[in-house]
């Protein structure tokens, strides 16, 4: 692999991923604010909004821990766009997905939440540190049938790389959320945790936690930090259309596809309440490991 | 001279010199000390010669003393340990007394892990098992505390229950075998019969897994890992625990795996991953930090007895792996609890607060070793782990290693709970003379953690070792990368291109973020925070520590109910009122004793009478 080519297909990448997760959030702006009956903010806004918090001049500084937290984030979100692909047969933007698997990306996850989770515990503010124990009570509530959904995938494919699953999708033209219907319907449950919207928004709480982990955050780091949040969201969506939907050749496709399944998470989002944290870790091992646990049953037979 | 026999005699003469040593003067003791631990070290790592083979005949018995690559690698990993706790030992055991006594007993627990890992025979390694046993448990109640003793008697109990049964396999093997040899043994055990294989089998399970902490057995590690100065807590859980992980291996891959009854390897994999996950669930509720550590070593061996119990190349390959690296982790971070203890009085979650800017270097090791033990790329934690997995899907174990993916998310928790305890939060004014632990205490750590953050980018350095040792588990052929890790499947992962990615942006970032926030930065202090238009006042902590997980609590609420120490309690209860009952029998009646001799005369003549 050339080294150029692979630093300027990741900084392209990473820009692409960047525009569409910060567009992503506007458009989930605009679509929260119709549904409540407000005109919202433009779609562009978020764009804006970084674009100051990266102009602010003062700066708050708790310790080195706090000074880090979000680069912690924003390097694990750019190496799982880098290693979860984006287009099928592309030489180009093939990145790192032939140097990363599954459980590494399951694994690259929590990198930078337990990064920021430092950070957040050294600014001493207890709504952050409160956050931050929600969020990774609730990770053990959606990790799990997430989880065994992919296992499911990779035992019934026998691969435990994205790259090949999107292949074998590719060449047989299939979904795996037509083959696996359990395994599919599993993730999707979990989905608006992995993505602590909808009813599992707990974790930043505005009304009582003062927004929780980012409560501290200000100026550059909480632009660095919505960058990472964008692109993060970005790379799940991704690999949740790669695992399941049959990946994509094309830019226009994939942003089709993610945002299609984007849009599933925001309307989520907007019907229901949210949810207590054991409430969540409870509904979150409820139907979605019934559905994960006939996707093993579904591999196992079949 | 026979190199086994110089190295066991380093360390049991060394002990008995660092009795005397100690006796002399604190300073005499300390040098002695370091320089045992650097001479058994090195020779062990430079000098010992593998090959060689001691046999002694004492009383009919036959010992041998014969390394294979195998134990060496859990030697390895002692050698490793002992110089750098023998030098964090020297300002950590400051102000105690019998020193002499306590550092004849660490040393003597050396020699009895070297022994056992050098035994060629069953007897040799019970021998030194009980010196090991003997030597820990005196560590155990070495400490004069309130509930020492209550802790070294569940101790004892348990290690007895483990040699009893672990003896009675080898009196069993004495008898139908004819021959103690270990390797004789595992040689001949196909053609035994399938019940001989489950007996000793079981037995022998017993007896190691009480050392490794296997559930149901583990009830004494949480205590024993807690009460024992961390010191040699580190040598406790990093290299003593690994003894019963090292008997396992022995017992299931040979035992199981190579006579066909691939069920019990099963078993045993189950077992380790129940211990994974109800130890996680455990320590992330603990209130101590040693307590939580303790309870996360149980969970972390229960990796590795799962990884050997599976049995597949990659899955004991990376039980090693685990088994070495939990060694090195695990030692440091008793270590580095032992250096809060020392510099901050207590390991108390809802009494420490805050020590990051008093002690940065300690947390800095110590916030590797939680990296490693959460197993996060791109540090050495993640190679285990992901070969662990791996090695369980490839192999179609896919509900065991959903237990061990949730013993490993919850794992996340209890390692956040740990640095945001001791390190994180608001600060506190009853903590601002805690300065940073001697630089003997924090250099043997911040090796041990520079080790790991190496191994986990080339962790082909440690392959070499385990691949050699793999062979004489019968794994023959056993291929391996610096960088490449590659599952049974074929897929693989290349860890250089996931730290550089990780690395680049990082220090990209923080380069572009230091530059431009640097100028106007305004340190604030931890009470200088947004609370919702409630600043906290000087005498006002707003630190987070009790209840920490409490959602969580509720959500499992169910698992928490269950404990195992009760039923041995009741079971104990149980025994006592028994032998209550028996001792009524002593009425002190001469006539009654006349009976007894009597019923007991006429139950042997019944019992004659039928045996031809």
């Amino acid at each position: 692999m050339n080294i150029w080519n692979l630093l300027l297909s990741a900084i392209v990448t990473t820009l692409l991923g960047f525009i569409i997760g910060v567009t992503y959030m506007g458009i989930r702006r605009k679509i929260v604010a119709l549904a409540q009956n407000r005109y919202g903010p433009p779609i562009y806004q978020n764009f804006l909004d970084i674009l100051k918090f990266w102009s602010k001049e003062s700066n708050i500084y708790h310790g080195v821990m706090h000074h880090l937290a979000p680069l912690w984030m924003i390097a694990m979100a750019i190496t799982i766009l880098l290693i979860v692909p984006t287009q099928y047969g592309s030489k180009f933007f093939e990145n790192l997905s032939f140097n990363g698997d599954l459980i590494l990306i399951l694994y690259l996850m929590p990198f930078g939440q337990l990064g920021m989770a430092l950070g957040v515990g050294q600014t001493g503010n207890p709504n952050s540190a409160i956050g931050v124990t929600r969020g990774l009570s609730l990770l053990v509530g959606s990790e799990i049938p997430f989880i065994m959904a992919l296992i499911a995938v990779m035992i019934q494919y026998h691969t435990t790389s994205v790259t090949d699953l999107v292949r074998i999708q590719q060449e047989h033209h299939t979904w795996i959320m037509f083959s696996s219907p359990f395994a599919f319907l599993a993730a999707l449950c979990v989905l608006p945790a992995m993505f602590h919207a909808g009813p599992y928004e707990v974790i930043i709480a505005p009304a009582e936690l003062a927004s929780g982990p980012m409560s501290e955050f200000g100026g550059k780091y909480l632009g660095t930090m919505m960058s990472a949040g964008s692109i993060f969201m970005f790379a799940k969506l991704t690999l949740f259309v790669d695992v399941f939907m049959g990946g994509s050749t094309n830019w226009l496709w994939l942003i089709v596809k993610t945002f299609t399944v984007y849009l599933f998470v925001i309307a989520v989002g907007i019907i229901m309440p949210r949810l207590r944290t054991e409430q969540a870790i409870r509904r979150l091992w409820g139907w979605p490991l019934v559905f994960a646990i006939l996707a093993f049953i579904q591999v196992a037979l079949f | 001279m026979n190199t086994l026999v110089v190295l066991l005699l380093i360390l049991f003469g060394g002990g008995i010199i660092a009795y005397f040593a100690y006796n002399i003067h604190k300073i005499v003791g300390d040098i002695w000390l370091v320089l045992v631990g650097f001479a058994a070290s090195i020779y062990y790592i430079g000098y010992l010669d593998v090959s060689q083979v001691l046999n002694i005949h004492l009383a009919g018995f036959e010992l041998t003393l014969a390394l294979n690559s195998f134990s060496w690698i859990f030697g390895l990993l002692i050698a490793v340990l002992l110089p750098l706790v023998a030098l964090y030992s020297i300002p950590y055991m400051k102000g105690q007394d019998r020193l002499g006594w306590f550092y004849m007993l660490f040393l003597f627990s050396v020699g009895g892990m070297y022994g056992i890992l050098m035994a060629g025979d069953w007897l040799t390694l019970f021998i030194f098992w009980e010196i090991m046993t003997w030597s820990s448990y005196l560590i155990v109640i070495y400490r004069r505390s309130e509930d020492a003793p209550r802790v070294g008697l569940k101790y004892l109990i348990f290690s007895a229950i483990g040699a009893y049964s672990l003896l009675t396999a080898i009196v069993l093997i004495g008898a139908n075998v004819h021959s103690l040899s270990i390797s004789k043994f595992f040689e001949v055990l196909p053609m035994h019969s399938l019940g001989f294989k489950v007996l000793i089998g079981s037995l022998m399970l017993i007896g190691f897994g009480v050392k490794a902490a296997v559930m149901p057995l583990h009830v004494w590690a949480p205590d024993a890992y807690s009460t024992t100065p961390m010191n040699y807590t580190s040598m406790f859980s990093g290299a003593l625990s690994k003894m019963g992980i090292y008997g396992i291996g022995l017992i299931v891959i040979n035992l199981y795996y190579h006579s066909g009854i691939s069920l019990a390897g099963e078993i045993v994999a189950w077992f380790g991953a129940i211990t994974a996950v109800l130890a996680t669930y455990y320590a992330l509720i603990q209130k101590d930090a040693k307590r939580l550590m303790a309870w996360s070593s149980v969970a972390q061996l229960g990796y590795i007895v799962a990884g050997l119990g599976i049995g597949t190349k990659l899955s004991v390959f990376a039980g090693i792996y685990l088994a070495v690296l939990h060694g090195l982790f695990k030692a440091n971070l008793f270590m580095a609890i032992g250096a809060v203890e020392r510099q901050a009085g207590t390991t108390n979650f809802s009494e420490l607060r805050a020590l990051i800017r008093k002690m940065p270097w300690t947390f800095f090791s110590a916030l590797i070793s939680v990296i490693v033990l959460a197993g996060i790329p791109p540090l050495s934690g993640f190679v285990g782990k992901w070969m662990l997995y791996e090695s369980m899907i490839t192999s179609g174990h896919y509900v065991i290693v959903v237990f061990l993916f949730l013993a490993s998310v919850a794992g996340f928790l209890y390692a956040f709970r740990f640095l945001f305890g001791v390190f994180l939060g608001q600060e506190e004014k009853e903590f601002e003379h805690v300065k940073e632990a001697n630089p003997f205490m924090t250099v043997p750590m911040l090796l041990i953690a520079l080790f790991l953050i190496v191994l986990g980018t080339f962790p082909g350095i440690m392959f070499k070792y385990i691949a050699r040792s793999m062979a004489d588990l019968g794994f023959y052929g056993v291929t391996y990368k610096m960088s490449v890790l590659t599952n049974d499947w074929g897929q693989s992962i290349n860890m250089q291109y996931i730290a550089a990615s990780l690395v680049i942006v990082f220090v990209l970032f923080l380069i572009v973020l230091t530059w431009v926030a640097y100028k106007n930065s305004r340190n604030v202090t931890t009470k200088d925070i947004h609370t919702s238009g409630e600043p906290p006042s000087e005498e006002d902590n707003y630190h987070f520590s009790e209840n920490f997980y409490r959602p969580f609590q509720r959500a499992f609420a169910f698992v928490y109910k269950y404990a195992i120490t009760p039923v041995y309690n009741e079971f104990a209860r149980g025994i006592e009122d028994f032998f209550q009952y028996v001792r009524r029998l002593y009425t002190g009646n001469a006539q009654t004793y006349a009976l007894y001799v009597l019923l007991f005369l006429a139950i042997l003549f019944l019992i004659a009478k039928n045996i031809h």
